[in-house]
Formats: C-alpha cells, structure tokens, sequence
C-alpha cells in the first residue's frame, strides 16, 4: 500500500490501470476496453459519474470526483447494486481503488459480484454495448446502456456473445461498426424490426430464423433518435444447436435405459418413426375421448371391431386402451384412439394433444413395478408394459402417441413379462 | 355400466358388483362402501368382468381406511382376468385366501 502514495510523488504520471499493485494482477483482473460509465451516489443522494478503469470481482478502480475515503453505492441495473468504499491509500488524484463491500441481487445479497456480473461489466457484452451506444448524444448513452445491459442479461446468452455484430442504422442504412461483418443476417427483417424499434422509440428485441432456416439471431435494436439507432446482432445458432444436442443426447439414454428395464419392448421414437407405425396396417376402429364416460364406449366399439380372440387377450388389449385413454383424459384432456391390424398384430394407437410425458417422469413410471397410491400413471404403465408385446412412445411439446401392439396367435407365449 | 347389491348379516357387509370397475363407475362402489356401517366389508367381485387401475386403486383405498379404523376388508371371487390384474398391480393381498380365485385353482 505504501506504492501508491510513493508512486503518486515519485510518479504521478503513472496511470494505475497499470500497476499491479492497484488491484492485485489475478485471472480475474480485468481492464475493459473501453471504461464502462456509472454513477456513484452517495448516502445523501448525490451522484457522481464514474468510470470503471479496471476490475476484480471484488473490487474496482474508479476515476471519479467523488470523495475518498467515502461510502457508494453503483447502480448497475434495476435489481443489481453494488456498495462501495473508497481506499485512500490506492489510488491517486480521481483514481481510486473501490473495495466491493456487497453486491445487492433482487433475492439475495452477496460479497463479491456473480460470474456473469462481472462478465456483464468486464467482457464483451459490456465491449459491445458500448459500441452500440459510443456515437448517441451524450446525454442519452448512460440510460440506453443501461437498458440494453439489462435487457441483454435477461436474454441469458451472455455466454454466447462472442459471435455478433453491431451496426447503425441511419437514414434508412445500415453502417457496420463492429464484430463480425459476414454474419449473413435476414436484413429485410432486421430492418423492419429496427423501424419498429424507431417508431415506437423502444428497444425490441426478436429471435429470428435466417431464410435458409440454419441460422438463428438475438436481434437488439436500440433506438438513437427519430431517424437513427443501434443493432446488436447475435448469432445464437451454436447455443440452439448445443442445447438440441444435449436433448438428443438426454432421450439417447433414456431410450436405452428404458429398453433395457423393459427387456426391450417400450421404445422411445420421433415424430417421423411414429408416423410410419402409425399408418401401417389397416383400421379396424377409431373414437375420439373427451370425457370419462367416452372410455367404456371406446371400449366397447374396440371390442365389436377386433378379430375373434381369447378372452384373455381381449381383456388385456380392453385394460390397455383405458389405461392409455385415461392418461391422455388426465393429462392432455382427451384424446384420439385407433384400432389397426397387420397380420398377427393388433395395434392401439392413442394421441393427445397435451403438455407432453417428461423424460425424467417416464422413467419412473416405467420403472414402477408395483401400485402406488400417489401415482395413477405408475399403475397405468406398469399394467401397459405387462400385455403389450410391443410399445412405442413419442412424447413432446405438441402432444403423445403411445402404440401399442399386441400379437393375437394363442395367447400363451405370447404375453411378454414373466414374474 | 355397474350394479351394486348390498347385503348385511350379522356384522358383515357384502358388497355384490356386477359389470365394470372403472374411471367411470367407481363413485357408485364409493358411494355403496360410504354407506357401511359395519365391522367387515367383503366386496364380491364375480360378476365383474374388467377392473382398470382408478378401480384398483379404489380398492386399496377402501382397504387402507378400513384397516385404520380397525376393520376387515376383502375382497371375494374375482374372475381370472381380474385376479391376475391385482396380484401383477401388489393388491392380491386383499384377496380372501379361501376364494382367491373364482372356480380356479391358483
């Protein structure tokens, strides 16, 4: 600490952004390219413009007029505020080091600013939406960045920013400011969004699909004036694309899993397996559920309409369309069932519309040997699994199709699960 | 479609369903059990030709309250079908071990 006052005599012309003994040099030690802009406000109310020349998450070296020693808080959004106090003895002439003495969260409080706080102020989002906002009238910068950092945030890519671009947009054109020019961006839609943007003198913000449909964009238009405004354009493809992988991925293992503790006879299959499985064979009945009272008569008309077949296997294929029916009237509010033959196979197909069976939920509903009193569709799949010789699932957002096939040789042999 | 008889003698209600145990028809089994004032309650399931799981679970629930207020509950003569539903779902132990099955050996 003696540094500082030595090196304000000895050389007051050094600039502490690059002393080391300033904010001591560590991984996270962090120089923003440009100064970030914010304001101090003391106990009082009085504020203080200040730039943020080099970081920690736990503290900050501040060029302001503001009085050291001396108690802040910064302001860097609506639900994020940092207090702050002056070190003395670091620091010189409006250069001080401000130690973090606790970063407010809307929830929570904390020591040291988060990960992607401190990413928000030191990495390229902060770099980018400076860019952004550089040419506005000064007056106005502070408040559009301050939007466009939140809004930013909210839009949880902050990891993702690498890839982008940032343009103005002026008199009806496009001007490329930085980031990567060849992006490839939709810009009659761009465009659209950033007069949309002008008008309504709002930031907008728009995912969108490039029109060859491999490319999807965050699009941040921020206007400047009446006839002018900023774009921040992100490329979000990878992320989507990752997260696609990691869902694939996730139903890879369930899918094994589940064929596995099924000895191999549920299996978990897409939309376009499905639909081949779907139309396979001919219609022998189909009904629609809306309410209880519709099952006992999809029941019945299953029954008129099959082959003639052992009692058993009747009861069987009869307890399965209920139980398949009941799920999709508890939890998609009905559904559609069909009855289909193809050679030695009777099929039931039933499709709802609903919210869709979550991977982790069918786990433990396939895994469910035994009743259990909480869980209906446990018992339901369980008595599933047990008759039908062959189950097929597809489950997601826009609904379920659950197949079931069941061989209609003589019943013994046939019949799957042995306990 | 489901028709429920009762019968009481000397302590004992019988409950005698006819047709089917479902999503459907289980309130009118609920409401004949809610009228039972006695110590056992059997339900006689013979002339009951398909149970599906809000049935079965019905039954365990009727059992479950009768063993806590100290009661017995069975249930008598299910049909092949329906007996192998029960002992597949863990419930066979409401079955009276005496007439487990209707005119079947186990």
């Amino acid at each position: 600490m003696r540094r500082c006052l030595e090196c304000a005599q000895k050389e007051p012309d050094r600039a502490c952004v690059d002393c080391q003994y300033f904010i001591q040099p560590s991984p996270l030690r962090r120089v923003p390219s440009s100064p970030v802009r914010v304001l101090l406000e003391d106990g009082y109310g009085k504020q203080y413009p200040a730039r943020i020349l080099v970081l920690s998450t736990t503290e900050f070296g501040l060029e302001t007029e503001a009085p050291v020693p001396g108690r802040y808080v910064i302001r860097l959004q609506e639900n994020l505020w940092v207090e702050v106090a002056g070190v003395s003895f670091k620091g010189k002439n409006n250069v001080h080091l401000f130690d973090i003495l606790c970063v407010h969260r809307k929830q929570e409080t904390a020591r040291r600013l988060s990960r992607e706080e401190y990413q928000l102020l030191a990495g390229s989002t902060g770099e980018l939406i400076y860019e952004v906002t550089r040419h506005l009238p000064e007056h106005l910068q502070d408040l559009v960045r301050e939007k466009l950092l939140a809004e930013v945030e909210k839009s949880e890519l902050i990891n993702a920013l690498k890839v982008g671009v940032v343009m103005k947009y002026e008199s009806g054109r496009f001007r490329f400011l930085s980031g990567q020019a060849d992006l490839g961006l939709p810009m009659e839609e761009t465009e659209k969004l950033m007069r949309q943007a002008i008008r309504q003198a709002e930031h907008r913000r728009e995912v969108i699909i490039s029109a060859d449909g491999k490319k999807v964009f965050d699009l941040h238009c921020v206007p400047f004036d009446y006839r002018s405004g900023g774009l921040l354009a992100l490329d979000i493809t990878g992320v989507i694309e990752k997260e696609r992988k990691m869902h694939r991925q996730e139903m890879q293992v369930y899918r094994e899993a589940i064929a596995a503790v099924t000895g191999g006879r549920l299996y978990l299959v897409g939309s376009g397996e499905i639909e081949k499985v779907v139309s396979e064979g001919m219609e022998l009945a189909r009904g629609e559920v809306r309410q209880s009272r519709d099952i006992p008569e999809a029941r019945r008309a299953m029954r008129e309409a099959l082959p003639v077949l052992d009692s058993r296997r009747q009861h069987a294929i009869a307890l399965c369309l209920t139980e398949a029916l009941a799920n999709a009237l508890k939890h998609a509010g009905g559904g559609c069932w069909q009855a289909r033959q193809s050679g030695d196979t009777v099929r039931i197909i039933v499709q709802d519309r609903g919210p869709g069976i979550k991977t982790s939920e069918l786990t433990r509903a396939t895994l469910m040997q035994h009743y259990s009193t909480k869980n209906s569709l446990g018992c339901g799949f369980t008595l599933m699994l047990y008759y039908a010789d062959r189950l097929y699932l597809n489950t997601g957002s826009s609904g379920t199709v659950l197949i079931l096939d069941f061989g209609i040789m003589p019943a013994e042999g046939l019949t799957g699960l042995n306990q | 479609m489901l028709k429920v008889d009762v019968y009481v003698d000397r302590g004992v209600c019988r409950l005698v369903l006819n047709g089917e145990l479902d999503m459907e028809t289980v309130v009118q089994m609920q409401e004949a059990v809610g009228k039972v004032k006695e110590h056992t309650l059997e339900i006689d399931l013979s002339g009951v030709s398909f149970v599906d799981s809000t049935g079965l679970k019905s039954l365990l629930d009727i059992s479950n309250e009768w063993r806590q207020k100290g009661g017995r509950m069975l249930v008598l003569r299910p049909q092949p079908d329906v007996a192998e539903v029960m002992r597949l779902v863990g419930l066979d132990g409401l079955l009276a071990q005496d007439t487990a099955l209707a005119g079947e050996e186990r």
